[in-house]
């Protein structure tokens, strides 16, 4: 399976708290392609109490069996990038809006969804269109057992009744079909 | 040769079972699992006269001589294994009935209880594949096992060949030798087909004999 690793600088933002009693949260709120040149954790602004923070660069993985997902994700209204950050350090960033809301379900966990960067959003296009499978859904259906319908198994089992890998691109044909 | 002038023909001498054995054995080790370099490298040694037996050991001692052991074990995947089944289903109950774990498979249970042999510990395909009813005759043949308690026309090798193997094992042979993925294995079931064929008429000339079951006397 094709695996493309790109690397995604991420802002977060702190506001001060509203009670004396909570304290500073960071929250992500902007990824970028272009990385800073920046140290993890550079204060960027500090304007009446409310930082902004560089938090660092991440990976961020595009696999091509998840292609239907990115898809999913580029017709949203909001095309975004979840980002999963535990204790203020960055945990998973991902691209895959259900790998987000699975991230979500954790209550230990920060996940926030943020725009995502034109450019990545092109590149990512790109990815789909190299590496895209279509998969037909084929509703099964019983058969009635008349002896017209062949019942039993084939002695020999014909190259296109076996199974074949089909998902993604290394999906190849069995041995002695070339 | 004198006893074709009187008509009759002898029963076979230990050292015809003997290689009977040996035959069995060398098909049953083929199509029991993928052979090893080591198996190869033996059958790449052995050489045949030019009967129709001879020349197919022949063919396989060449074909075994070019063999990688990775795509031989390649194709017994795809012959005998498979992703959800392979292509040929070796087993005496899916020849004869269509289904696997049949009748026939009880039948031979019952059987195999009267010999005296059983699966090893640790085997978990059903008795009535071809490689473990290949051994049982390579046992019967060398006199390891003795299938006389059986009775009811069904005692001896003979009487246990033609219940359990005759049915579909020339068959299966066939059905091995246009198999989509077989290369290697086409020159195994050539053997097959011509020694199951050879045992079949030396059985049914034994029986017309009337002599000792045992006879296999046309090697």
């Amino acid at each position: 399976m094709p695996k493309v690793i790109l690397r995604l600088g991420i802002v977060a933002m702190s506001r001060p708290p509203v009670t004396r009693w909570s304290g500073r949260v960071l929250r992500p709120v902007s990824a970028m392609i272009d990385l800073p040149p920046l140290e993890a954790g550079a204060l960027m602004t500090d304007r009446d109490g409310v930082q902004t923070v560089y938090l660092g660069d991440h990976e961020l993985a595009l696999h091509s069996g998840e292609t239907r997902h990115y898809i999913d994700n580029l017709t949203a209204r909001q095309p975004s990038v979840w980002v999963a950050m535990d204790n203020d350090r960055i945990a998973v960033v991902t691209a895959d809006p259900y790998e987000g809301e699975a991230l979500a379900s954790d209550p230990e966990r920060m996940v926030e969804a943020v725009p995502m960067p034109t450019a990545l959003a092109a590149r990512l296009d790109t990815f789909i269109k190299e590496h895209h499978v279509e998969e037909v859904f084929h509703k099964r259906k019983r058969v009635p057992a008349t002896s017209t319908d062949a019942p039993r198994a084939p002695r020999i089992l014909q190259p296109e009744a076996k199974w074949v890998q089909t998902r993604g691109r290394s999906g190849r044909g069995p041995l002695g079909k070339g | 040769m004198s006893g074709l002038s009187k008509g009759k023909t002898e029963p076979a001498s230990d050292s015809q079972n003997e290689q009977r054995a040996q035959h069995w054995g060398l098909l049953s080790s083929l199509l029991v699992a993928p052979p090893e370099k080591d198996l190869l490298a033996a059958i790449a040694g052995l050489h045949g006269d030019d009967t129709a037996l001879g020349q197919a050991y022949r063919r396989l001692a060449k074909a075994a001589q070019t063999a990688d052991p990775a795509a031989v074990k390649r194709e017994f995947f795809e012959l005998f294994i498979g992703v959800g089944r392979g292509e040929l289903l070796p087993y005496a109950s899916f020849y004869i009935t269509g289904f696997l774990n049949e009748r026939p498979l009880a039948d031979l249970r019952r059987d195999l209880a009267v010999i005296g042999v059983e699966r090893a510990q640790g085997r978990h395909e059903p008795e009535d594949h071809i490689a473990s009813l290949a051994e049982i005759m390579a046992g019967l043949a060398s006199g390891q096992f003795s299938a006389d308690a059986l009775g009811c026309g069904a005692a001896g090798e003979a009487g246990f060949f033609a219940r359990h193997l005759q049915p579909w094992a020339p068959q299966f042979f066939d059905d091995l030798a246009v198999a989509p993925s077989a290369n290697f294995f086409r020159h195994v079931a050539e053997i097959g087909s011509v020694f199951t064929d050879i045992e079949i008429r030396a059985f049914e000339l034994a029986r017309k004999q009337e002599g000792p079951a045992s006879a296999a006397a046309a090697h």
